[in-house]
């Protein structure tokens, strides 16, 4: 028998250890990254033929492409692989922890529930990150621009835009049924892909669709990084960092209400 | 001072329509095992999803601790260790790493974690796999071992309250043998231990005190003895109808010719109890019966807490009125 087991008899009354709050987050992160972990090379080589998805096959589409194009399709992929790790490999890792019991699991644990959440963030931004460098790489490769990088709008335009991705899809995914979750992740691709001045400039849609887009998060994120990356050519604006900032903290709003209610 | 660890008092849970719990009230002190049994969709798993904060009661309270459930779960799901009938989610985890972890979120050391683990997987025998990753899609490990680090990971930390919901599915016997071991040992520890089942003739063996839940409302509590039966010496005939029979009821067309206590019909499964008194003319009946081949067999033996909880339990359609001549009703 299990000398803890055996070590007294327990007061029911006696209220329980509480465990600090850094030492759950770290427990959970080494539980989700071992979870996920496993996929992290996998997820790198999806990427990276994304990536050169994005960058050689827009080349075809768009014949003879000048300068300003390739400049623009190489700063914008980047983002466009953040967005598909948040809009859809978290969504579907959610949906199928809902389905399979994991979800319930983890809040059945004698935990602060949001850490959950910060736990989930905290991996897939380190999942995310590789993306920018991924994606950087093979457009120097294709195109072999020249880059000027301002590394501190880099830095916390890459880290928000992965948070905003990351929160968003976790609160598709927590507020939709599994199925329609799973749905609406392949319909934000198509969004994402094809109808978001990501890899193309804004003024190629028409002008209501440009206001949409001055409210939407995609973007604003793609501009941002393309400030990081290109900071000779793309300015980055407070606005894009103000329109990033409320969808990421709506996304971890709706996503905490989840974790915590009981319906 | 109440010594209740778990104590829910009216719950009632209501989905749209259906009324999951219905008024549902029932005790867990500490130091007790007590078994939680009912049918597919008889409300268990609900009645824990709101002990533990996944759900809210619409009606009634549920104290775990001492704690109010209901409006501190937070708090309250310190005092409660719960292992889900689903499997714990521990792919790309060994089962130490996953066991440590689960005593490290209950406030062991790393130290305490760890000699945990080893220890449980002594007591549990599955050290062999011990340092064995579990992989997606149930490959690395077994499903018996992955439940029996579910379960230790439930009891890594002495808790007030541990609820197991089916723990022993998938798990061969003589590990079996050592899970219900682990588990009075928790509670001799001073845990209170809910355990949800359906299978009871493995409630029987380990639990102090049961409780029936059908169709959302607690038909019976007591200990096995007393579901049992009163007296403790009665013994159930058990007759086995081929498939194209008529009457169960009323197998040669006339009446049991002997005092029945309580009859419950289990698909071509008939289950008469009766006094020891009775003994020798139900034998003789039922070999007549199977000697016109009214029935393909039949046993007689002790009556068994099945019997009690098969009578509490059976839809009402299953469930064969009393014959003529029977002392008691069909349900008890």
């Amino acid at each position: 028998m299990s000398d803890l087991a055996t070590a007294g008899r327990l007061e029911p009354r006696r209220s329980p250890i509480q465990v600090g709050l850094s030492t759950t987050y770290v427990t959970l992160l080494r539980w989700t990254f071992a979870g996920i972990g496993a996929m992290l090379p996998l997820i790198v080589v999806v990427q990276a033929m994304l990536a050169a998805g994005i960058i050689i096959g827009f080349g075809f589409i768009i014949p003879n492409i000048d300068a300003a194009t390739a400049l623009y399709l190489s700063t914008g992929t980047p983002t466009v692989l953040l967005l598909t790790i948040g809009f859809v490999m978290v969504p579907q890792g959610v949906s199928r922890s809902r389905t399979d019991g994991t979800f319930s699991y983890m809040r059945g644990l004698p935990i602060a529930r949001p850490l959950l959440l910060a736990a989930d963030l905290t991996v897939w931004l380190i999942i995310g990150l590789p993306s920018v460098a991924v994606g950087v790489m093979v457009a120097q490769l294709r195109y072999g621009i020249a880059l000027s990088v301002d590394w501190p709008i880099l830095v916390v335009a890459t880290l928000l835009a992965t948070l905003m991705a990351t929160a968003v899809g976790y609160a598709i995914a927590v507020s939709l049924p599994p199925l329609l979750a799973q749905l609406s992740t392949q319909v934000l691709v198509f969004f994402v892909l094809l109808f978001s001045p990501i890899t193309f400039r804004v003024e190629q849609l028409p002008d209501w669709f440009q206001t949409v887009h001055d409210v939407l998060p995609v973007r604003a994120a793609a501009d941002l990084i393309r400030a990081g990356l290109a900071s000779d050519v793309f300015e980055a604006s407070l606005r894009d960092l103000a329109v990033l900032t409320v969808w990421c903290a709506a996304g971890v709003a709706v996503s905490v209400r989840a974790l915590v209610r009981r319906p | 001072m109440s010594d209740d660890v778990l104590r829910v008092d009216g719950v009632t849970r209501r989905f749209g329509s259906v009324v999951a719990n219905d008024g549902v009230s029932l005790r867990v002190r500490s130091g007790t095992v007590v078994g939680l049994l009912g049918h597919n969709g008889a409300g268990k798993t609900t009645l824990v999803s709101q002990v533990v904060g996944l759900l809210r009661p619409d009606d009634g309270s549920i104290r775990v601790g001492g704690i109010d459930a209901v409006a501190e779960p937070a708090t309250a799901r310190r005092y409660v260790a719960l292992q889900p009938q689903s499997q714990a989610p521990i792919d790309g985890l060994t089962p130490r790493s996953a066991i440590e972890m689960a005593g490290r979120l209950r406030g062991l050391s790393t130290r305490a974690a760890r000699a945990a683990a080893e220890s449980l997987a002594e007591e549990l025998d599955i050290t062999e796999w011990i340092d064995r990753r579990a992989l997606p899609e149930n490959r690395g490990l077994s499903g018996g071992i992955r439940r029996l680090t579910a379960f230790a990971m439930a009891i890594v930390a002495p808790t007030p309250l541990v609820i197991l919901d089916e723990p022993t599915n998938d798990i061969d016997a003589s590990r079996r043998r050592l899970l219900w071991q682990a588990v009075r040992a928790r509670a001799d520890a001073g845990s209170g231990v809910l355990l949800v089942t359906h299978n009871v003739a493995e409630a029987e063996r380990i639990v102090d005190d049961l409780i029936v839940l059908n169709h959302g409302r607690v038909a019976a509590t007591g200990s096995p003895a007393r579901l049992r039966g009163a007296t403790g010496t009665d013994l159930r005939l058990e007759l086995q109808f081929p498939p194209d029979a008529a009457d169960v009821g009323a197998p040669d067309g006339a009446r049991v010719p002997f005092a029945v206590r309580r009859t419950v019909r289990v698909g071509r499964r008939v289950l008469h109890t009766i006094g020891t008194e009775e003994a020798a003319a139900a034998v003789t009946w039922a070999a007549a019966l199977r000697e016109r081949g009214r029935v393909d067999g039949y046993a007689v033996g002790p009556v068994t807490l099945e019997d009690a909880y098969l009578s509490l339990t059976a839809v009402e359609d299953d469930t064969v009125p009393a014959p003529a001549g029977t002392e008691a009703a069909a349900h008890v």
